[in-house]
């Protein structure tokens, strides 16, 4: 993808726009080559640009002094959480200011009785959980990069995790937020009662990608830790069977707290790697979580464990200790990693489909891989459908890359063909900004941008994410990653 | 001028087209059984959507449906019970309260009004349910928002913003809707002559546990004659609503015994029953008074029910919501309510009352000046010259 070429009318100014800033942030603007270029991407590693500046406010009325300069100035805005967007949400612009929001990382209050938490944007998501789990509570979203990514960045993403399958993804667990508006005017959005009235301009927010405002204050919802956990593993000898139990599990009128599927590749990549211990002759496997009161995570996982039997499983195992589900786990979280190290490159896809299509979209994303000639390992969110391919290719072999990027485009459109959807938790972004009419047509996407242009009047906020460009210049949903160096190497990515 | 009533999507738009044309405005109504909520309309057509009727499609291995705006709620409940599933948000039936028949209202009023009962608590509101719809914009044009999947994050969430607004926004013509599976069984406990200020703080210790009550609920001695069947309930009673299999029920009855001193068990359907009372405000309904709902955080319930001391009312959503009567609803006592909800740092809707005080009192919490241009705007971006609904949420909106 060509990255739009910045604004030199913005560039002139570029010495006069950071006077002003360091201006107003005299401890928070760097603008030197070799402080930007540790601000220069996020975690589509592909797409590196260094940004016009870069601030770093520690607090909210910092961001409204900004956000008003900004648009005094007609000068473009890029928020940024801890960077580690998947799909390109926090790319900077040669013609933006990046906005980091990772100094305002304060937990602003802990309330029991009301459930909640109210914090800075620049809080991670694990910190939240940390902070409340002595008193038996914690936070449901729990997107595998929870140790580094913040709760501006899952609002503004919508971040999911493995247990939003029961939990919901961060929308459901968002009582609240403060939003700074263009022109930086602050805002409250919901809050801790159950019905604040009003459009649901929250509902709306989560999920923006940075589009509408910057979010200077989240309220989020705990939840009870559950009394008990099940954690099983089910090995099957066909992936048809797999996707079969799938569809069996849910149909019974369990929601298990998290169903995991890797195939025959992912299996054998993660035993090289870190030898969780699966099965090796199987074909595919899942992990498949049970939670609540004991009755309940019991009787789940043996209803779970008949079902599997009996659509064809032909080894079901329960993890006896913590020690063993916490390695049942450790082979799914280090699959992105293993498979890293199969090939130089790798691109990891993420659409949704409806369970029932999983089969048939798996048999088809087979044929695929044999006409472009490439492996794929297939590992993702079985309960809700939520695919995760991972393209292996060598980016240096001529003609690799164009065709892992074709590939990854079809089995897109296919997830779209089958009535799914582009993304389930890693967002638009760059990544798959101009694939939106697969799934969109004009009058769809032109009421979006209705709302966009209805909040963000002077378009500064994050420019040229989400929504095609009118050159619409072909690209793929990918993550990027060269000779096995992803980004946050240490991450577990699901 | 008068009634247009559409059968399919394209009748629909022609309808929208024709109006934006002669600038009418439209009063979008499916079954009509909360056209008396909100600001009263100055509109000379009704846009009929109950034409517009029947399940387009319902996945029950996916818990997922889709259905026509139109589409009876009673028609769809039905279709999900057969399946052992249900719709999350427990939409109420508040048409009693407003002098139509139980069980006549559509699937698309029901999110519109956002009508959520008491399983509010465990499963959300109607927001967290609709995950796509089709409508027509003020523009005339046929869109759709969301998608078919529960897991979707691609582009706006838009379904969001169609949930409570009132039909200010367009008028959907279809909805998809994601779906929980219904728990096996269900009992009720009430724990009677309990004072407010214990049984509201019971409510809220049972909410932060583990045992998922789809129902946490307060009814008060002021407020007993409401609830006949409940029997003597002396200073008050706190009613607790746990679901699931046999074994996961017993566990959590016996947990529930723990925190409790004293209590009737009330049988699953009885407490299903009395709970939907309770998320229709039935207490209230025959009764030639103005009600009104007030959510405030729980933590504020104790404090929020001295504030209402004398006047006639009910908790519900783990004392989150408060259902209140007014004889008279001028503007002392619209403004009292206001400033008692402002100070739990909640919200007071008046949820019904006549056409004139309606128009004389903001039914819809009055919003900060920053916001309500926000509303505005929203507003102008779906339907910029006001044709639907104009005026029910707020003056203009």
């Amino acid at each position: 993808m060509e990255l739009a070429p910045p604004d030199p009318a913005i560039l002139a100014r570029r010495d006069r726009i950071v006077a002003a800033l360091k201006h107003i942030l005299p401890d928070g603007v760097v603008a030197d080559r070799e402080g930007l270029a540790a601000y220069d991407g996020d975690a589509l590693t592909a797409y590196r640009q260094a940004a016009l500046a870069v601030v770093l406010p520690k607090t909210k009325e910092q961001v409204s002094a900004l956000l008003r300069f900004a648009a005094e100035e007609n000068v473009p805005i890029v928020p940024r959480g801890a960077g580690t967007s998947l799909s390109g949400g926090a790319l900077p612009r040669g013609d933006a200011v990046l906005l980091g929001l990772g100094r305002m990382n304060r937990i602003v209050e802990i309330d029991y009785e009301n459930r909640c938490v109210v914090a800075e944007p620049g809080v991670t998501n694990l910190a939240i959980t940390r902070a409340v789990e002595a008193k038996g509570f914690y936070y449901a979203p729990d997107p595998s990069s929870q140790i580094a990514c913040t709760v501006g960045g899952n609002v503004a993403e919508n971040s999911g995790g493995i247990h939003c399958l029961k939990y919901g993804i961060t929308t459901h667990n968002l009582m609240g937020v403060e939003l700074a508006l263009p022109g930086g005017e602050r805002v409250t959005l919901g809050g801790k009662a159950f019905a604040p009235g009003g459009f649901d301009l929250l509902g709306v927010v989560a999920g923006s990608e940075g589009l509408l405002g910057v979010v200077v204050e989240a309220t989020l919802r705990l939840m009870p830790k559950p009394p008990l956990t099940r954690t099983l593993l089910a090995a099957f000898r066909s992936v048809a069977d797999t996707g079969q139990c799938v569809a069996d599990i849910i149909a019974a009128g369990i929601v298990p707290a998290a169903m995991e599927f890797m195939d025959r590749r992912c299996i054998d990549a993660v035993e090289a790697y870190c030898a969780p211990g699966y099965p090796r002759d199987a074909t595919s496997i899942l992990i498949i979580e049970t939670d609540g009161v004991a009755a309940e995570a019991e009787d789940a996982a043996r209803r779970i464990a008949q079902i599997a039997r009996a659509a064809g499983a032909y080894d079901v195992r329960e993890a006896g200790n913590e020690a063993e589900r916490e390695r049942f786990w450790a082979g799914r979280k280090a699959a992105f990693p293993a498979m890293g190290r199969l090939a130089p490159d790798m691109l990891c896809m993420d659409g949704t489909i409806p369970r029932h299509a999983l089969p048939q979209v798996l048999a088809d994303i087979d044929r695929m891989s044999a006409k472009y000639d490439l492996a794929v390992a297939n590992v993702f969110h079985a309960g809700d459908g939520n695919l995760h391919p991972l393209i292996v290719f060598d980016m240096m072999k001529p003609g690799e890359l164009a065709r892992a990027e074709a590939f990854g485009a079809e089995i897109l459109e296919l997830c779209v063909k089958v009535g799914g959807v582009l993304s389930g938790e890693h967002g638009i972004g760059v990544e798959k900004r101009d694939l939106m009419p697969a799934m969109f047509g004009e009058t769809d996407l032109a009421q979006q941008q209705r709302l966009k242009c209805a909040i963000d009047t002077k378009r500064l906020f994050n420019p040229g994410k989400v929504f095609p460009t009118l050159s619409a210049c072909v690209e793929q949903g990918h993550m990027h990653v060269h000779q096995g160096r992803v980004p946050y190497p240490n991450l577990p990515r699901m | 001028m008068g009634t247009i009533a559409v059968a399919s999507e394209d009748d629909l738009i022609a309808a929208v087209c024709a109006a934006r044309g002669d600038g009418r405005k439209l009063e979008i109504v499916g079954a009509g059984t909360k056209r008396r909520y909100g600001r009263p309309l100055d509109t000379s057509d009704v846009l009929d959507l109950s034409g517009l009727s029947g399940i387009s499609s319902y996945e029950p291995e996916e818990l997922v449906l889709t259905a026509r705006a139109g589409t009876p709620l009673a028609e769809i409940e039905a279709a999900l019970a057969g399946k052992q599933q249900r719709l999350g948000f427990d939409p109420a039936d508040w048409g009693p309260l407003f002098g139509v028949p139980a069980n006549a209202g559509t699937i698309a009023g029901a999110l519109a009004t956002d009508t959520s009962g008491s399983a509010r608590i465990r499963y959300g509101a109607a927001r967290d349910h609709l995950i796509g719809f089709r409508a027509v914009n003020g523009f005339g044009e046929a869109y759709k928002g969301g998608g078919r999947v529960v897991k979707n994050v691609t582009g706006f969430d838009l379904p969001k913003l169609m949930c409570g607004a009132m039909g200010t926004l367009g008028a959907l013509s279809e909805v998809t809707l994601r779906l929980v599976p219904r728990a096996p069984q269900s009992v009720t406990f009430a724990v009677k002559d309990i004072v407010p200020e214990l049984g509201l703080t019971l409510l809220r210790r049972i909410w932060a546990t583990a045992l998922e009550p789809t129902g946490l609920a307060y009814i008060p001695a002021c407020a007993s004659d409401g609830f006949a069947d409940l029997g003597d309930i002396g200073a008050g009673a706190a009613l607790i609503r746990i679901d699931g299999a046999r074994e996961a029920l017993r566990e959590k009855r016996a947990a529930l015994r723990a925190m409790l001193h004293g209590e009737d068990a009330i049988d699953g359907e009885d407490g299903d029953v009395l709970f939907a009372q309770i998320g229709a405000g039935a207490a209230f309904a025959g009764r030639p008074v103005d009600i009104w709902r007030i959510a405030v955080p729980p933590s504020e319930s104790v404090a929020t029910a001295h504030a209402l001391a004398g006047t006639q009312w009910y908790a519900d959503w783990a004392g989150g919501l408060f259902w209140l009567e007014l004889s008279d609803s001028d503007q002392g006592a619209a403004t009292r309510l206001r400033h008692i909800a402002a100070r739990a740092n909640g919200a007071a809707t008046l949820l019904r009352a006549s056409a004139a005080t309606r128009t004389a009192i903001p039914v819809f919490p009055p919003e900060p000046q920053a916001r309500a241009a926000l509303t505005r705007a929203v507003k102008a971006a779906f339907d910029p010259q006001g044709l639907f609904n104009p005026g029910r949420m707020y003056e203009g909106v």
